[in-house]
């Protein structure tokens, strides 16, 4: 009995009420919608902030708006460079903007081929498994006071998160049984090694800087955004991210023009649509965390009237911003050779992400932070 | 299956996936001849196909549209067949330029395929080459085709019955013989040229002691070129004399001369080893019947000769005796018509059919 009386009270309007997103310029219409019964209760939900978290910031509405719109960014800026309009005759007016959502539609309704050399289940589970390991780090990213959920340990567990990625990658390679997607594979798997240990070693730079791995408390100390006080560990950090996602300049394990999208290459149809937009998806994330560890997360300038909502739009601005720089490499740089970037990452990186560490606890011992 | 595509044609969702396809036309990289160059202009700064959405692509697993850019040979008819079956559905097809839609100036090529019989096709683009403009149009008028929902998923041609059809409607015209008319319409594959060549004066007059009995005739025909003419049964003792300096042979042909019912078969040889001789290049030939084309391989004094001999018996069926390759295709099709540069190969008969709307 006290079980179930905990758990609905656990679903109670009341106790989504105690934990909701104020937002003063619309804080009547809220009021008067959570007074009508049903609709009450579901916005009273949504407005709950981990399920607002979940939901719209840094969740699936965000995720999706940014998905469409910098695969569309990203045509149009290399458009822009190479003297060209992009995507345009589909919505003259606003630039184009849809051409993400049409490809999607296409892909949707085209027939998906499962070759006969495929082995069948996981070729099919795989690229919707994935998703694990992409949407799960967004419940632990914090916009102000809002997110999903709260624990000391939350930075680790992002990164250890994002690091699955790969292997269900190196997974869906192994599933396609076909050669280029083997050369994509190993490539990956080399990839993958290269750039995690400075990726790690950045994310402890910071760690050992704010002396905390709770991401609330590290965006809450950064009175001084991380990139100026450790800025050798951006900088790592933001090549391993490029590395990490795949873009040019290290579009190696994908390289479209010699291995032909290496482990994607057997998909068609929505299924390549799925996972086509993981490299997307995880770039978001870093996107996000780069924002949380570097540049001050949701600090900025309060706006009284948006309440709550303020930390999630310097958090949103910010993400983009890292978004574009990176959608930015991709029409100005030619690509690495995998010896190339597997040199970098063990001789240069390694060596500049020691530093880095040096230089966290360096600030760690002097207390800046 | 065919009730859940249909559904998708024709049902509520139909036009979200007329719509998405419009849009998003992307076409695969299948660059078989020089049209290439147009498309590419038509995707470059200057035109910038992908206004319309439409994005060149490197694999067909994830596209939807070929453009065929030119001459489809019969070995890349095999390419392109796959190239269509390895793309989902809905997928289109654009022929471009004059060799996809009758040959252009392969016309009855013994090569050439067209791509209307390989894949259904949506639109040609008539044109040597066509404009970066006709090629966007095209790409338009699959778009409002798509939209109007005439491009079906797999497109069928309509069936014609051409058995009541005699022939042609007109004869099959050779080429018209050039305008200038040589005065002996002979072939001379030695025809004798006065050159200030000292060095090939000596040379000729070597031979002429080496070969004792066993040519017809040596001529100098230009400055390094001399031409030795004989027949098939002494040109196996030719060959084993001057293969001691001459070391490979440059080129096998066969010319084919119908009126004199024989084939004339030659072979070009020079020298890598001797300095003297680099620069000259000897040129033994020897005039075979049409009806017994038979001549005796070279390839064991010259390996050089080997492909040379197969190629020559996969256009004129000129069987070389001794080369152990004889009786197969070598780089040709295996479905290319047997001996295609014999002069009386016969064209094909093309049919016409014009419908009559009543």
């Amino acid at each position: 009995m006290e079980a179930v009386y905990e758990l609905l009270k656990a679903v109670s309007k009341e106790h989504f009420m105690e934990n909701m997103v104020s937002i003063p310029l619309i804080q009547p219409v809220i009021d008067n919608l959570l007074n009508i019964p049903l609709v009450g209760y579901v916005v009273a939900l949504i407005l709950w902030k981990p399920m607002f978290a979940l939901l719209i910031f840094p969740g699936l509405l965000t995720l999706m708006t940014v998905l469409l719109f910098i695969i569309w960014f990203e045509r149009k800026l290399t458009a822009r460079i190479q003297w060209r309009r992009g995507p345009l005759e589909i919505l003259r007016w606003a630039g184009g903007i849809i051409q993400a959502l049409a490809d999607g539609l296409r892909y949707f309704f085209q027939e998906v081929i499962v070759h006969r050399d495929a082995h069948k289940p996981y070729f099919i589970q795989l690229p919707i498994l994935i998703f694990i390991p992409v949407l799960l780090p967004l419940l632990f990213i914090p916009a102000g006071s809002i997110v999903g959920i709260k624990t000391p340990y939350a930075l680790p567990v992002v990164v250890a998160i994002v690091s699955l990625i790969p292997v269900f990658i190196v997974a869906i390679g192994w599933a396609s049984n076909s050669r280029f997607a083997y050369v994509g594979t190993i490539r990956e798997a080399f990839m993958y090694f290269a750039y995690e240990i400075p990726f790690i070693l950045s994310v402890v730079a910071m760690i050992l800087v704010y002396g905390t791995a709770d991401m609330t408390a590290i965006v809450e100390k950064q009175t001084i955004p991380g990139i100026i006080l450790n800025p050798v560990a951006a900088l790592v950090f933001f090549i391993s991210t490029i590395m990490a996602t795949s873009r040019l300049p290290f579009e190696i394990p994908e390289a479209d023009q010699e291995i032909a999208f290496g482990p994607f290459v057997e998909y068609s149809g929505i299924m390549f649509g799925l996972v086509m937009t993981i490299a997307y998806e995880k770039m978001y994330i870093l996107a996000l965390l780069m924002s949380v560890l570097f540049l001050g997360g949701g600090n900025g300038f309060p706006i009284p009237l948006l309440g709550d909502l303020a930390p999630v739009i310097w958090m949103f601005l910010k993400t983009m911003a890292v978004m574009v720089a990176l959608a930015f490499l991709r029409s100005i740089y030619a690509r690495f050779r995998l010896d190339q970037a597997l040199r970098l990452s063990w001789t240069t990186m390694l060596k500049i992400s020691a530093v880095a560490v040096l230089i966290g606890a360096a600030l760690n011992i002097a207390q800046v932070a | 299956m065919s009730d859940n595509i249909e559904f998708l044609n024709s049902g509520p969702l139909a036009p979200f996936k007329k719509w998405g396809t419009k849009w998003s036309l992307w076409p695969v990289h299948l660059v078989t001849a020089c049209c290439g160059v147009e498309l590419a202009h038509a995707y470059a700064s200057g035109y910038d196909g992908e206004r319309l959405g439409s994005l060149n692509y490197g694999i067909s697993r994830q596209t939807n549209l070929i453009i065929v850019e030119g001459a489809i040979s019969r070995k890349m008819a095999r390419v392109l067949r796959i190239t269509y079956e390895q793309m989902p559905d809905p997928k289109f097809v654009i022929v471009m330029g004059a060799c996809g839609l009758k040959g252009g100036i392969f016309w009855n090529g013994y090569h050439m395929v067209r791509p209307s019989d390989v894949v259904p096709v949506d639109l040609f683009i008539p044109g040597c080459p066509p404009t970066p403009e006709s090629l966007l149009r095209a790409i338009r008028s699959l778009q409002e085709k798509i939209m109007s929902g005439e491009a079906k998923n797999t497109i069928e041609f309509r069936e014609f019955d051409l058995s009541s059809v005699e022939g042609r409607s007109c004869p099959a015209l050779p080429p018209t013989t050039p305008k200038v008319i040589a005065p002996t319409p002979a072939i001379k594959v030695d025809v004798e040229r006065e050159v200030e060549w000292s060095f090939g004066k000596k040379l000729v007059k070597r031979f002429e002691k080496e070969l004792e009995g066993l040519y017809d005739s040596i001529k100098i025909t230009g400055k390094n070129r001399i031409a030795i003419s004989t027949d098939r049964k002494r040109v196996v003792k030719i060959a084993q004399i001057l293969s001691a300096e001459f070391d490979h042979v440059k080129n096998v042909n066969v010319i084919d001369v119908p009126h004199e019912r024989s084939f004339i078969v030659e072979y070009h040889i020079s020298s890598y080893s001797v300095r003297e001789l680099m620069p000259v290049v000897v040129n033994i030939f020897a005039k075979i019947p049409r009806d017994d084309p038979k001549f005796p391989s070279l390839m064991t004094y010259w390996q050089s000769a080997d492909y040379l001999e197969r190629e020559m018996y996969d256009f004129f069926g000129v069987v070389f005796e001794g080369n152990p390759a004889m009786g197969e295709k070598f780089l040709l099709a295996p479905d290319t018509p047997d001996f295609p540069l014999r002069k009386d190969r016969k064209i094909r008969d093309e049919c016409y059919c014009m419908e009559v709307k009543e």
